[in-house]
């Protein structure tokens, strides 16, 4: 399976996740979206909301 | 403890979001008015619903100048009254309760979905504008006709529920 | 670090016989419990989207009964057990204990599951008086059959044991390793049970307590909400029950198999201590929209549960860094090209990878559950049903799909069958999955609700606010059939598997993490100190409510009758093979009546 050798060895010293940071921010971004959406248009927006 | 900057920053982003997420809620709480079903509408001898004024007889009744009460009885498989008439532009408060098992009053379309327990009284109170009719549906397992289980719900036009009067079960 | 990926190393099975076979022992009734829960979803999938009923609607919740316990009760915890022995042993480098100790609790999450089963399968036979039409959660006053609520109780306590078996284990390590942290997969396995032990105290009551004697005429009545709001105690924090072994796979083996290491081990460290903390003190969030609790608690439990979000984004950031590494190692570049250099033909990565990929989805559809006052918009919709399908049904099953197709051959010695089909298999998972889960949300947001056999009504029309409840049916049950493929083709994979040669030096040295526990505060390994917080918040979460509940309705309720969950006029189809099995099961019957009475 994925036995093999790494290609080169990457310590922590050397190791920034660049890529993990800009895929983890589009799901922040992903997520902020989705959730106003959510509760301002599809819950407040909707009939028969509970005041009381 | 070593944490990398980037995980720091993504830290910091994570708990603004869930802080986010508690002030939308609480804005909806407090700003818009959403209130949440409790304990407001007391307990109730499940076995005894016949002998309670208000479930004795389910109806929907005016209880304030533009203010409804509708008494609905959850149980195997219908609600009562079935249909509940209430007036357009009008508020109206449910209160819901159940003599047999655990049942779910939901009115399709919106909003107003509750738990519906035997021994507590679920109130909810909504305002209903333009005339139409929703669907009601039980939305919690309450035994093997569960999916047979529905009811309406008729906002009728102010003028013709002054005439017509309310109904009841 | 070189020696980490030297094939030709003995596996877990050469080093820890006894062991492995009490891991392949558990893991084979997990899957069994899967196989026959999926034939239970593909016949529901296709019944309540009207696209095929082979059944009479009453069935249709004994189906949803063992749907829902053989999925996230058995499926879900006989791998934990088989995994977490695994993990135990390895990560401490030594053998159990008693190894009898061992097959003695197996053997009693066996007896517990078998009575529960043949009590909920006692409802396909209404001329036996033996069923559990109550569902997953068995709200009372719906009422098992004694042998149901029995069977949980003992399976739960062979859960217990099995956990005492592992602390039995780390303290004799501790004797030989006194000043040493404990190893990580270790720290994960007992951080989970005592998180188990807190969230089942809830349980225990309510089905010990209650429940149970209720059931054997002991006890006249139960309160209905004490005891569903018993059952959420436990109910919240079983899914994390569920999601923290997928977590052990996703922080100390997915790094390796994409050719990295671990991120940070004192952040798993941190998050799993995090799980033991604010798992439980959050169960009122599935009774938002219950009466007799007062608005007050609701908000605590929201503000507990939104910052129970934190571990699980934390594993997101943590995880995915940690396949980066390994994507660089390999010769990956750019800031999303090394995504390309990921071993994407290994099945039980990309199974894992997958699984976390629609996490993230399931992720957001909780964070909207756990939004107090949204709840009125989807709550006992499809859109739950959509949610937990995406976590335990895809970030909790997949995983471990994915992570048997890498652990079997440890464990028997022997290639897997086929790793083209097992490719297929994850990805038609992911797939199918996505189909279902999707037109669950959607449908859920257009107000059709869960758990029912017909959800089309007479007095009314749902209304989409965008395509069409129809087409929505159909993707529903289009993605149900993909995946009862898929489960068909990990069965046979893995049964297969069975005949395959033998190979040796399968072994595998997990490398170490680039942060290692070394780089952590010593207080993360205290599990007394945690423990004991985990508790404090509890009783904090729980006290008021539960003696407001009493105070208010009793503690045996007011006027409750007991409605004993059953189909009382038999309606088989024509020539079903239920007909058949009605004298067998009455002579059965009669035999457990005698027992039990």
């Amino acid at each position: 399976m994925s036995d093999e050798q790494p290609a080169t060895e990457i310590g922590h010293e050397e190791f920034d996740p660049n890529g993990t940071l800009a895929l983890i921010l589009i799901y922040f971004a992903i997520l902020v979206v989705m959730w106003v959406f959510m509760y301002f248009v599809e819950f407040l927006g909707n009939e028969l909301t509970v005041i009381g | 403890m070593d944490i990398h900057s980037y995980e720091k920053i993504w830290l910091v982003l994570a708990v603004l979001l869930i802080a986010g997420f508690v002030s939308t809620v609480t804005y909806g709480a407090t700003a818009v008015g959403v209130q949440m079903i409790d304990d407001d509408g007391g307990t109730i001898d499940a076995n005894a619903l016949d002998e309670d004024p208000r479930f004795g007889n389910p109806r929907v009744e005016q209880v304030g100048e533009n203010h409804y009460a509708a008494y609905v009885v959850a149980q195997q498989f219908i609600f009562r009254p079935d249909p509940i008439t209430v007036p357009a532009n009008s508020t109206v408060t449910f209160y819901v309760t159940s003599p047999d098992v655990i049942h779910g009053f939901e009115v399709v379309g919106t909003n107003a979905n509750t738990m519906v327990v035997p021994g507590q009284v679920s109130k909810l109170t909504v305002t209903v504008e333009e005339p139409r009719e929703y669907g009601i549906l039980c939305n919690e397992y309450c035994g093997n006709g569960h999916h047979t289980m529905e009811g309406k719900l008729i906002v009728q036009p102010e003028d013709e529920y002054a005439q017509g009067g309310s109904t009841d079960g | 670090m070189a020696e980490a990926l030297d094939a030709g190393a003995p596996s877990f099975r050469d080093r820890f016989p006894d062991e492995a076979a009490v891991v392949r022992a558990a893991l084979l009734s997990s899957f069994i419990a899967l196989t026959l829960g999926a034939v239970f979803g593909i016949i529901q999938g296709l019944h309540r989207t009207n696209v095929l009923r082979v059944l009479d609607s009453q069935f249709y919740y004994t189906i949803l009964t063992a749907h829902g316990v053989l999925m996230v009760v058995s499926f879900t915890i006989f791998f934990l057990v088989g995994l977490f022995t695994w993990a135990t042993v390895r990560s401490l480098e030594r053998p159990l204990e008693d190894i009898r100790y061992t097959w003695a609790w197996y053997g009693l999450m066996v007896v517990g599951t078998l009575m529960a089963v043949v009590a909920i399968l006692g409802g396909f036979v209404p001329s036996v008086d033996i069923s559990a039409d109550v569902l997953f959660t068995f709200y009372a006053p719906l009422q098992a059959h004694p042998l149901f609520y029995g069977g949980l109780a003992i399976f739960v306590i062979g859960t217990w044991l099995a956990g005492a078996d592992w602390f039995w284990s780390w303290y004799n390590w501790k004797q030989a390793h006194p000043d040493e942290r404990i190893p990580l997969q270790a720290f994960m396995v007992l951080t989970t049970m005592l998180m188990w032990y807190i969230a089942t105290i809830g349980i225990a009551i309510a089905v010990v307590g209650f429940l149970l004697p209720w059931s054997l005429g002991l006890i006249e009545q139960v309160n209905p909400l004490l005891t569903r709001t018993l059952f959420w105690f436990w109910g919240h924090p079983v899914v994390y029950f569920w999601l923290m072994p997928a977590y052990l796979l996703w922080y100390t083996v997915l790094p390796s198999l994409a050719g990295g290491r671990l991120f940070s081990d004192p952040l798993a460290r941190v998050v799993f201590v995090l799980f033991l903390l604010l798992s439980t003190p959050v169960g009122i969030h599935h009774q938002y929209v219950d009466p007799g609790i007062a608005e007050g608690f609701k908000m605590i439990a929201m503000t507990n549960t939104m910052f129970l979000l934190l571990p699980s984004l934390l594993t997101a950031f943590t995880v995915v860094a940690s396949m980066e590494h390994g994507a660089r190692q390999r010769g990956g570049t750019g800031l999303f090209g090394w995504l390309r250099a990921l071993p994407w033909r290994d099945p039980a990565f990309t199974g894992m990878t997958l699984a976390g990929l629609m996490f993230a989805a399931g992720g957001f559809s909780g964070m909207i559950n756990a939004g107090m006052n949204i709840n009125y918009l989807i709550h006992n919709t499809l859109w739950v049903p959509g949610h937990f399908h995406l976590t335990v049904g895809t970030a909790v099953a997949l995983t471990f799909m994915a992570a048997t197709y890498w652990l079997w051959p440890r464990l028997t010695n022997r290639q897997l069958y086929s790793r083209p089909i097992a490719l297929g298999q994850v990805v038609l998972w992911f797939v199918g999955m996505a189909l279902m889960s999707n037109a669950m949300h959607v449908m859920g947001l257009f107000g059709v609700p869960r758990r029912t056999a017909e959800p089309q009504y007479q007095g009314f029309d749902f209304v989409a606010s965008f395509g069409s409840i129809t087409e929505l049916r159909i993707q529903l049950a289009l993605g149900a059939t993909l995946l009862f493929v898929s489960t068909l083709l990990f069965a046979a994979n893995i049964a297969l598997s069975s005949w395959t040669p033998t190979v040796s030096g399968h072994g595998h040295r997990l490398p170490d993490p680039l942060s290692g526990p070394g780089d952590s505060p010593v207080v993360l390994d205290n599990l007394k100190l945690w423990f004991g917080i985990g508790m404090v918040l509890v009783v904090l979460a729980y006290t008021l409510p539960l003696a407001s509940i009493v105070q208010d309705s009793g503690l045996f309720g007011r006027g409750i009758d007991a409605y004993p969950a059953m189909i009382e006029t038999p309606v088989l189809l024509e020539g079903s093979p239920l007909s058949l099995a009605e004298p067998l099961a009455s002579k059965v019957s009669a035999m457990l009546s005698g027992v039990i009475s």
